[in-house]
Parts: C-alpha cells; structure tokens; sequence
C-alpha cells in the first residue's frame, strides 16, 4: 500500500506544478496586453492622469513578478481582488455561480454515467450487429453537434412545442429540489446526450479491446458462461478504462458547459466567464479560467489515480 | 384509425415479414424493433409522432440512397486503385463525403448561389418566407438562405485556416522533435502538456479577452491551442518512423534535418496525418462555431454560422425552427467529416472488431 501512496502523490504533485505553471500563463497572458490593463479598460478617450490614477489604484506601478506573487498568494486563499467593471469582491461573485456549475454537472453526471457504462457495455457485447451501427451514428451525431443545437432542439419540441419543462433556467433561492431540479432538467440533458456518447463510444472501445485478448478466450474456451466471463474476467479489468474514462468526461461537463449556460440563461460560472470577456474584467476572467483549470486538472488526477488503484501493474512502472 | 396509421403498421408488419422470410436477420431485428417503438409512440404521441418517423425514415433512405449513388459515381470516375478502396466504404462515409463536396460548392460559388448579398437588407425583421426568401429574413431583414450560403464559405474557410495553421506547427514541431530528440524534445512536450491541461474553450476565452477579436487573432489562437494535439500524434508516429534503417541510412548519406523530414518521414506518416486533419477540423469548427455563438468570432455583417443562431434564436420560443437550420449545418458537416474520419481511422487501424 505504500507504493501506491507515493505514486498518487507523485501525481499530486506533478499536478500542482502543472497548476502553478497554467497561473504563470493566466498571469501573464494578461501582461500581453498591448499597453497595459488601465489603457485597456479605460479606453482611447481616458486623459493620463485617468491612466495614472487607475494604475495607481491597480498597483500597476510595481513589477510583474511582485505583482503575480501577490495575486497568486491571494488566489491560494481564495482572494481574487475586485472586479474592474462592478467593483465587488470577485471570490463572492464566483463561489455562489460555481455551486451552480458543479450542481448542473453532478446532475447531469449522475444521469450520464450509469447510463452510458451501461449502454456501451450492451453495445460492445452486440458489436457488428445493427443496433451497434445504428448506436454508432447516432452517437457520432451526438458529439457532432454543437452544444447549442441540442440545446435549442430540446428547448423547441420539450419546452414551447409541448411545455413540459421550463426554457430558461433560472434559479432563485426559496425553490424546493425537486423544482430546480424541473427547472434545470433541460440543461442537464443537453449535456447528458454530449457526455453519454463520448463515454458510450469510449467504452465500448475499452470492453472490445479487453474481449479480444487471450485470457478472455481461454475463459471461453474452458467453458465459462458468458455472463460469469463478463463479470469476473472482463470487469475487473474494465474498471481502469472505465474509471478513466468518466473522469475525463467530468472534467469535459465542467468545462463544456459553458455554452450550454448561456443557452439557458443558467447563472453558472461559464456565464461569468463569458460576460467578463465581452467586459474585458481581467480579474473575473483570470479567476474564473483558474477555477475551470484547477478542476479540469484535478479530474484529470482522479482519473490517473484511479487507474493506478485498479490496475496492480500501473503501480510498478518500468 | 385512420388509413395512414393503418397503412403505416401494415408497411412495416409486412416489411419486416418479408426480411424475416428471406434471413435477412439484422433488416428484421431493424423494422422489427421500430415497428414496437412506434406502438408505444403512437399511444403517446398520436399520429404526428408516426407521421415524424414517416418524415425520419424517408429522409434517412433518402441519404441513403444518395450516398449509394454518390459512391458508384465516385467509383466510376476514378481510378483502379482507388476504386478498390471506395468499394469497402460503408454508406456512411460516402454520405460524409457527399456532404463534404455539396458544402465546398456552396463555399467555392456562394456568390453564384446565393440571390442576394450577405448584409444586403431585403425586407423587414423576421419576415416569413416568400417566393423571394426561401427561409425568411433575419433579425434586420436580410435574407436568410444568402446567408447560409455565405455563411459555408466563412465559417468553413475560416476553420480550415486555423486548422491548416494548426497542423503546420504541430506537425514541423513534432517531426522536428523526433530528429532532433534531446532538450528540443523535452521542451516540446512539456509545452504541449501544459497547453493540453487548459480545456481549449476556456483558454481560448482568456485570449480573446486580452487580443480582442479579430480574424488573425482567431486563427492564430486556435492554431496555438490545437497544434500541441498534432505535435503527440506527429511525434509519437515520426518516432516509431525514425528508429527505421532506411533513417539511418539517410542520416549516414549526410543528409540534413530537413531532407530527412521532407523526403523520409512524411511520406511514412501521412495516413494517420490525414485522418488526424479531419478530427482536427471538427475540433476547431465546433470550438470557432461556440465562439461566434457566444459573439466572440466571426463579427457582424459578415453571415457566420455560429452568430447566426445567437441572432436569431428568439425565434425559437415563437416555435420556429429557422434559427436551427444554420446549427443543423454546423452540426451536418461534423458529422459528415466524422463519418469519413471513422472510415479512415478503421482502414488505417485495421482493427476489425
């Protein structure tokens, strides 16, 4: 057990300083901007002791390296500074849209996963039959489509068409769960179709390819029934690429999101992100792309973790 | 019961007699299974929902036997080797390349296609279709069709810039990565690795945000942002090619970098390369197109895809589904580029499970 410890913490910390490297880039890919932050919001019109003033305000008058220490010491703490645009602190305006994202997610995965583990293992068992090719187009279709296409077919035939569920998502705080529930249900399945073909494709690759080696014939060929194959020959094997592979799809909700927040009107954190770019709140933009980076990398770990912990020869690396 | 239902259930009932007295196993389990999914649709849905699969299942033969034919011209008109290969295409990938080619003459002859011009203003808002507007007008009243059209030579031409331009620079890095090895190679990789831990989307909104948008900057922001993509595959493939006998002996021979890659690596690594493109492609165009769907691509008159649908998507909560057609698009050349890449992946793979 202690092996394993030190590769997960390995992992851990090739992680962080995966992390630390992605803040370098956010810092300073705001230090690109031709001229400065100041010039930037202030615009063309802005006299020079506007400038001054601002940048003074902004602590620009200190090197870029002072400076990234102390955003990155705020960040560790959860400090982002103010927005540029509201003027309010910008860790109260994530933390609550956040929630919001990771409920849509969770929701959506909780939907998703089983499902799609489930699917793509019948799918893999019926493979070359009609109902593999047929899964097979539809779900390429699926992952063809742009988010807000399926988006805006759900939001035809299931809320104006029919009006069974609520178009826009909003939510407010005295809603009982099993209305927000109602009400974000749409969303939610948006991306539920995106992420279910992706695993469902990804799975079934995985069970293929662990039912075309030699251990699983010899199974066969000893006489197993073919369910007992499945469950104690295949499964404890499939478990690695499956584990990888709804993690991977976690980190792509979070991410993928973004798109279907704004079909929606769904107060998330991709909305926020997407509102502060069309702003140019530098700030809300550089917290907002840590957040989504940190967890992208976080479920890219769990992932690697995962699989380490399923699979006994991963944890002894040539 | 009226007699379409009937005529609808006596169809598909004989239909999948027929296949089932003729063995035709998978054709039966097909007709078979949407023959029950429309009991329980037809008690749910009524007759519009059996007259939609009607609507579904004829569009479907249609594409079908559309691509049928499109692959016998193919085969017809090119030559004997090629000809070998289009015979083991599946219908889907002809279908794919059917698209491919309709949207390239909607690209290369907009201007012939297309009535109108792409920000010429012809009637009032949201105006219904008429004998003039194929689809209707927009949000400022300018024709949508035109539009549309328009829209294949931008949205597309754009996306396949910024992917050609991400594929050069993946693919020069990566091919040069595998000759030169060493710290070159190391500094390549960890580059890539950092690029690919930021999920494209949202660096390509950090970007944006600071370069502001314009078209140059699209493209080399998306380039940037695919080709650490291509560089894994182009290294990866280059370095199984470069450990050859025939690199050896070149490199013996005195020859330089640049021969090597030109003359021995890329002729050994193009199959993969090409598949490789097309994943690209949707990548890029599905990333472009969430772009100008969220007002940060392509900018206004210009017709584009992605802002097409942002402009018009009021239109849905009338019921409408003109804002769907230019994200039906969008999502119709995917498919169809993914339909060929499928092909292609499973010729090149040889995996025949």
């Amino acid at each position: 057990m202690k092996d394993v410890l030190i590769i997960v913490l390995k992992r851990l910390g090739l992680g962080l300083i995966t992390l630390f490297v992605i803040s370098i880039l956010i810092f300073g890919a705001v230090e690109l901007l031709p001229g400065d932050i100041a010039e930037a919001v202030l615009g063309q019109g802005a006299t020079e002791e506007n400038v001054a003033a601002m940048r003074k305000q902004l602590g620009l008058d200190r090197p870029a390296p002072v400076r990234y220490l102390d955003w990155l010491s705020g960040a560790v703490v959860g400090d982002f500074g103010n927005s540029l645009v509201s003027g309010s602190n910008v860790s109260e305006v994530i933390a609550p849209r956040f929630a919001n994202t990771l409920f849509l997610a969770a929701y959506a995965a909780v939907i998703a996963v089983p499902l799609a583990i489930i699917l793509g293992v019948i799918v893999a068992l019926l493979r070359n039959s009609v109902f593999d090719r047929v899964a097979n187009v539809l779900t390429l279709t699926s992952i063809s489509s742009p988010e807000f296409f399926l988006g805006y077919i759900l939001i035809l035939y299931l809320s104006v068409k029919t009006g069974y569920f609520p178009a826009i998502a909003k939510l407010s705080s005295d809603m009982s769960l099993l209305e927000v529930l109602h009400r974000t249900f749409l969303p939610a399945l948006t991306m539920v179709l995106v992420v279910m073909a992706h695993m469902m494709r990804m799975t079934r690759a995985a069970i293929i390819n662990l039912l075309a080696s030699p251990y699983i014939e010899m199974a066969r060929l000893k006489g197993t029934p073919a369910w007992k194959v499945i469950v104690k020959h295949a499964l404890p094997n499939a478990w690695a690429p499956i584990i990888n592979v709804v993690a991977l799809n976690l980190a792509y909700l979070i991410t993928g999101v973004v798109l279907v927040e704004v079909v929606f009107v769904y107060p998330g954190i991709g909305q926020l992100l997407v509102d502060a770019v069309t702003k140019r709140d530098f700030p809300v933009v550089q917290a907002c792309c840590l957040v989504f980076a940190a967890t992208f990398i976080l479920l890219n770990l769990a992932a690697d973790v995962g699989s380490i912990l399923t699979n006994p020869r991963l944890r002894h690396p040539k | 019961m009226d007699y379409f239902v009937l005529g609808y259930y006596t169809l598909l009932i004989g239909a999948s007699c027929l296949a089932a007295y003729y063995q035709q196993r998978p054709i039966f389990m097909l007709l078979f299974s949407i023959t029950l999914v429309s009991f329980v649709m037809g008690i749910i849905g009524g007759k519009e929902a059996l007259w939609t699969t009607t609507v579904v299942a004829a569009s479907i033969g249609l594409a079908a036997g559309t691509s049928y034919g499109f692959r016998e011209f193919l085969i017809n008109i090119s030559g004997r080797e090629t000809q070998k290969m289009l015979r083991t295409a599946p219908l889907t990938a002809s279908f794919g390349m059917f698209i491919i080619f309709t949207y390239a003459i909607m690209g290369i002859f907009a201007p012939v296609i297309a009535p109108y011009g792409e920000a010429e203003v012809i009637g009032g808002a949201f105006d219904p279709p008429d004998e003039n507007m194929l689809l209707g007008a927009d949000q400022l009243g300018r024709d949508m069709f035109s539009r549309i059209v328009y829209g294949a030579r931008n949205t597309v031409g754009l996306a396949l810039m910024a992917t050609g331009a991400a594929f050069v620079m993946g693919a020069m890095a990566g091919m040069l990565a595998a000759v030169k090895g060493g710290w070159f190679d190391q500094l390549m990789g960890r580059t890539a690795d950092v690029i690919m831990s930021v999920p494209s989307l949202i660096f390509a909104l950090l970007l944006l945000s600071i370069f502001g948008t314009n078209l140059t900057v699209l493209v080399v922001i998306v380039a940037v942002i695919y080709a650490p993509r291509v560089f894994r595959l182009t290294r990866a493939v280059a370095g199984n090619v470069v450990v050859m006998d025939y690199i050896e002996a070149a490199k013996l021979r005195g020859e330089g970098t640049w021969y090597l890659i030109r003359k021995e690596i890329l002729p050994n690594s193009t199959a993969p390369l090409i598949a490789e493109f097309g994943l690209e492609f949707c990548f890029v165009f599905l990333l472009l197109a969430g772009l100008s769907f969220l007002g940060l691509g392509i900018q206004p008159p210009t017709a584009d895809w992605g802002s097409m649908v942002r402009e018009n998507a009021t239109l849905i909560s009338f019921g409408e589904i003109t804002p769907l057609i230019p994200a039906a698009a969008i999502a119709l050349l995917t498919v169809a580029v993914n339909f060929v890449v499928d092909w292609m992946l499973y010729r090149s793979s040889g995996l025949k499970t």
